[in-house]
């Protein structure tokens, strides 16, 4: 089991005295994509999210490892086909907790656009949250 | 215990995470040059198509449950997908050795049985949500009992299964040519010593097992019954991949001293490559970085985090230099200044036998082997226009033999910019 081996060599020269001072410099890895395993990145093509801010060929950052709430903005494959959208979720008439018929609905920011319901003949898989857009000016 | 992951089907599931459209169809995935089915969906194998069989032999033929999807090896997908994995695993275990592109072993914190199958389920569900790969766990007291472990959790809903402290009943179950490590040519002998079970050999004499098959067959043996005999890379057959890392004694904070551990274990694995005849695609880069954990909440820690790449190799190859030359384009892009070091390590995968089908890499003229200033400028154009939009007339404007066939190939949608996922 992993016995720790030197490897390769590491030259010691003269300390330069402002070392310890020195800081790696701002990296927008670490401020966009908090967990690197789980973080995709995608590609937006249409304007159906306008609204929210998110335009044509912007790219988002999508963290899978976040389980997607109501209101949240989130990548979606619905028989297939990517699409972001916000998800809404209505807890079924009288239930509540565990259980519950809950009913899924991709809603668009753009009016030109209809919400999508997800019906029960319909295949719906949750790819992850979007967590940020980058979009070029 | 020791804990074996893998990813069930692997190379068809990460394929899906890509394309929901793959969900339950009947896909498989070829192997280099489109030559012939290296991994099947559970729809796929359910229509009796073996592993191995021939593309050309498949591709006209049709089938009453819709068609047959086929898929070129996506190797920049399947390594950075596997990657992620492993450094999820990592955070949640004692030590991980991985053992292929698809599979790891681990030391897991817990001990109980009943903690040890929670930790599974667990670790499970972490990777179906972060990476979208479900995953075969299986815990017992040794390697090769995880083996069995593994191949009876991935068959069962919840993908875990915890070897019971007498396993006597389940290796009565499992023919001996199936343990692992037990080579193909074996089944004979052991059929004439009346070793038929994984029981019986675990329970026969040791002076006959060794007469059988050496001391590697005892050590198989001796894992049987519980007893840890196999703790480094120690599989027999041809490997699927091959990997090489180390603990260095110091951290290493500069950039030559990184590059260097690395080109240090290229040679080393190369070295194993070529011993077992063997050509790779391409890499898996990474090094273990200890860091602050930064995020915009402020200061949450100290973490060991894992930087890697993958790249792909102009062709499979069993060359050093080659090699190098690939990873170090990458390289600028891993090492960040004033990180410490704890770790780096290189895995090879898409590996093929030498020669063979590669023998019209002889006329493939040495300065295509260059990566002179004007290919780099070459490349970043096509990194940027998509592929091959901009290449040297002398490269030919027709079929290159010598590339790599891969005409069913999925976006490369986590390890190249012009080939992201699109949504709607």
């Amino acid at each position: 089991m992993g016995k720790a081996q030197v490897a390769g060599s590491v030259v010691a020269g003269f300390p330069s005295p402002a070392e310890q001072y020195l800081e790696p410099p701002l990296d927008l890895n670490e401020l966009l994509v908090r967990r690197p395993a789980a973080t995709y990145f995608v590609r937006v093509k249409g304007d159906s999210m306008i609204g929210a801010g998110i335009h044509d060929k912007d790219l988002l950052v999508v963290d899978r490892s976040l389980t997607p709430a109501d209101g949240d903005v989130v990548i979606a494959a619905v028989d297939g086909e990517f699409t972001v959208k916000t998800l809404r979720i209505f807890m079924g008439k009288g239930e509540r907790g565990k259980g519950a018929a809950r009913r899924f609905v991709l809603e668009p920011a753009n009016p030109r656009f209809r919400s999508i319901e997800i019906n029960p003949g319909h295949e719906l898989v949750m790819f992850g949250k979007v967590t940020a857009v980058i979009h070029r000016l | 215990m020791v804990g074996l992951v893998d990813g069930n089907n692997f190379f068809v599931s990460c394929e899906r995470v890509v394309n929901p459209k793959l969900n339950g169809r009947p896909v498989a995935v070829l192997s280099n040059n489109d030559g012939c089915c290296v991994a099947r969906s559970n729809e796929f194998k359910a229509l009796g198509i073996k592993m191995g069989t021939p593309y050309y032999q498949l591709k006209d033929r049709e089938f009453p449950k819709g068609d047959l999807v086929f898929c070129s090896s996506n190797y920049e997908l399947y390594g950075d997908l596997s990657r992620r994995i492993v450094s999820i695993l990592r955070d949640e275990a004692l030590d991980v050795e991985q053992y292929s592109i698809d599979e790891a072993f681990i030391w897991p914190p817990k001990r109980s049985p009943d903690d040890l199958f929670a930790y599974g389920r667990r670790l499970r569900a972490k990777i179906l949500q972060w990476v979208g790969i479900p995953c075969g766990i299986g815990f017992a007291p040794t390697k090769t009992l995880a083996k069995i472990a593994n191949h009876i959790g991935k068959k069962r809903p919840e993908g875990v299964f915890v070897l019971p402290d007498d396993p006597a009943e389940i290796l009565a179950s499992i023919p001996a040519d199936e343990v692992w490590g037990v080579g193909r040519r074996l089944p004979v002998k052991l059929r004439a010593e009346r070793i038929l079970s994984a029981k019986d050999l675990r329970d026969a004499p040791d002076d006959v097992i060794r007469s059988v098959g050496g001391v590697t067959l005892l050590r198989t043996a001796m894992e049987l019954r519980g007893k840890p005999c196999l703790m480094n890379e120690n599989g027999g057959a041809d490997p699927d991949s091959i990997t090489c890392s180390r603990s260095f004694g110091e951290q290493v904070t500069t950039k030559d001293a990184l590059m260097e551990s690395i080109a240090n274990f290229t040679a080393q694995a190369a070295t194993k490559l070529r011993r077992h005849g063997l050509l790779a695609s391409g890499c898996n880069v990474y090094a273990q970085v200890v860091t602050a954990g930064m995020f915009e909440g402020g200061f949450s820690g100290w973490a060991d985090n894992f930087h890697g790449y993958t790249v792909m190799f102009p062709q499979p190859t069993d060359a050093t230099n080659v090699m190098l030359r690939t990873i170090r384009e990458g390289f600028d892009a891993l090492f960040m200044p004033g990180a410490r070091y704890r770790k780096s390590g290189i895995m090879f995968f898409g590996l093929e036998k030498a020669g063979g089908a590669f023998q019209a890499d002889l006329f493939v003229p040495a300065e295509k082997r260059e990566a002179s200033p004007l290919y780099r400028t070459i490349d970043a154009l096509n990194a940027k226009l998509g592929r091959t939009k901009v290449f040297s007339a002398a490269e030919g404007i027709g079929k290159r033999s010598w590339k790599m066939r891969r005409a069913m190939l999925s976006p490369r949608a986590t390890t190249n910019w012009a080939e992201l996922l699109v949504v709607k």
